[in-house]
């Protein structure tokens, strides 16, 4: 099972074992591929599609995560076309949902911020397409902004393979695809939730985060202090 | 597999069915496809019930979410009670240009119903007396029949606005139901 196979990343040979994806030989070897729905220690389901490369021999491009590396293979993991392409993946993600960093909670520690920052995003070419999406602040410690959310599953597969509680999935299909938890109860009824936060922990994006951290929430009760100096005075 | 928590099972209508049917089942993989496909086609109104849906994930041990998934994401289950009788509207692209889309309007008007999307996010239009339910369908494979309108599991191919709404209203005259 640990055969040793050797295989050329942007040109460079390197040693890896097989059934080792591609993103992960180019990762342990300080390669960078971008990928959202990919995380350590989660299964990989290629759904973001960012993370696709050129091998050499095949004529479409495979996507990282899911294509286990074989003797001789070579990858280029970037070129203008990859790049253009991951733009576009990039701003149809942005254009699906209603992505307002200025107002969100991850601004600033948000990987799909931080890709398209890295990829030069500085519009969308499409069209919004500003769905109606509900907000779930039903559970006591945590929120899911439907608003934020790109369907990467990474807090379906935590939950899943992790926690093992298997609280949430994806539903409904194409554009209308929604994260649900259990029978689209919501998150705070949801009786096989363990509240242990590790799909917000995983969440890319801020469409899981606790609570308390949204703009609105960090208001200041500067007038506490103001009474207290009142109370004192004629002491 | 839920952890920890015992769900009480949900009541359903019919529970040595319900039981039967997941027992025929059960332990083969794919089984909830199966399952949820000879439940719907039980049911008397050809739907699946939230109830259902508990009662298969509590007794198969699938999870909630997942058997929620599988039931909206194929257009085949409903999770609306369904009319008597069903016209099913193509709206693929051949359709399109051969007028599907004033058929369907037509017919909207004729039965009376309002746009609606169940809570899968699917497009289906049901009478308030339930007897019929309206529905577009991506396509069915006849473009060369366009405009192809699906009623009660029969196909018609270049169907006529005056031939489907005499078809549809025959069968509203068809006694009550």
């Amino acid at each position: 099972m640990t055969e040793k196979v050797k295989v050329r990343i942007d040109g460079e040979v390197i040693a890896a074992t097989a059934g080792q994806t591609i993103l992960e030989v180019a990762r342990t070897n300080n390669k960078y591929i971008p990928a959202l729905c990919y995380m350590e220690g989660l299964s990989t389901v290629g759904a973001c599609r960012l993370c696709m490369v050129e091998v050499s021999g095949v004529s479409r491009l495979l996507p990282a995560c899911t294509t286990p590396v074989q003797e001789g293979l070579a990858v280029a993991t970037t070129s203008p076309q990859l790049e253009s392409y991951r733009k576009i993946a990039l701003e149809l993600l942005f254009a699906e949902r209603n992505h307002v960093c200025a107002v969100c909670v991850s601004s600033g520690h948000c990987e799909l911020q931080t890709l398209a920052q890295e990829h030069g995003v500085t519009s969308v070419r499409y069209p919004y397409s500003y769905p109606r999406l509900p907000v779930d602040m039903t559970h006591p410690r945590f929120v899911l902004d439907h608003n934020r959310c790109v369907l990467c599953s990474r807090c379906v597969r935590t939950c899943a393979e992790v926690e093992g509680a298997h609280v949430w999935e994806l539903a409904g299909r194409g554009i209308g695809s929604r994260l649900v938890s259990e029978l689209q109860r919501p998150w705070g009824e949801a009786t096989s939730c363990t509240s242990c936060g590790k799909c917000v922990q995983a969440c890319p994006t801020g469409a899981m985060a606790e609570k308390g951290w949204g703009v609105e929430e960090m208001t200041k009760r500067r007038a506490a202090v103001s009474r207290l100096t009142s109370m004192r005075e004629g002491e | 597999m839920t952890t920890g928590v015992v769900t009480a099972l949900p009541r359903v209508d019919d529970q040595d069915l319900t039981d039967r049917i997941i027992g025929d089942h059960v332990g083969r993989p794919g089984a909830l496809l199966g399952i949820l496909e000879e439940l719907q086609d039980a049911n008397r109104h050809k739907y699946l019930p939230m109830e259902t849906l508990e009662y298969v994930a509590v007794r198969t041990g699938i999870p909630q979410a997942q058997v929620y998934s599988v039931a909206t994401f194929f257009t085949l289950f409903n999770l609306d009670p369904q009319g008597v009788h069903t016209v099913a509207i193509c709206r693929g692209t051949a359709c399109h240009t051969r007028g599907s889309r004033a058929l369907l309007q037509r017919v909207k008007l004729q039965l009376g119903v309002g746009e609606a999307v169940d809570a899968a996010g699917k497009t289906t239009m049901t009478t308030a007396d339930r007897r019929f339910t309206i529905r577009t369908v991506a396509c069915f494979g006849q473009c060369a029949l366009a405009p192809v309108v699906e009623v009660d599991h029969a196909i018609r191919g270049h169907v006529k606005e005056q031939v489907l709404i005499r078809e549809v209203e025959t069968l509203r005259k068809g006694g009550a139901r």
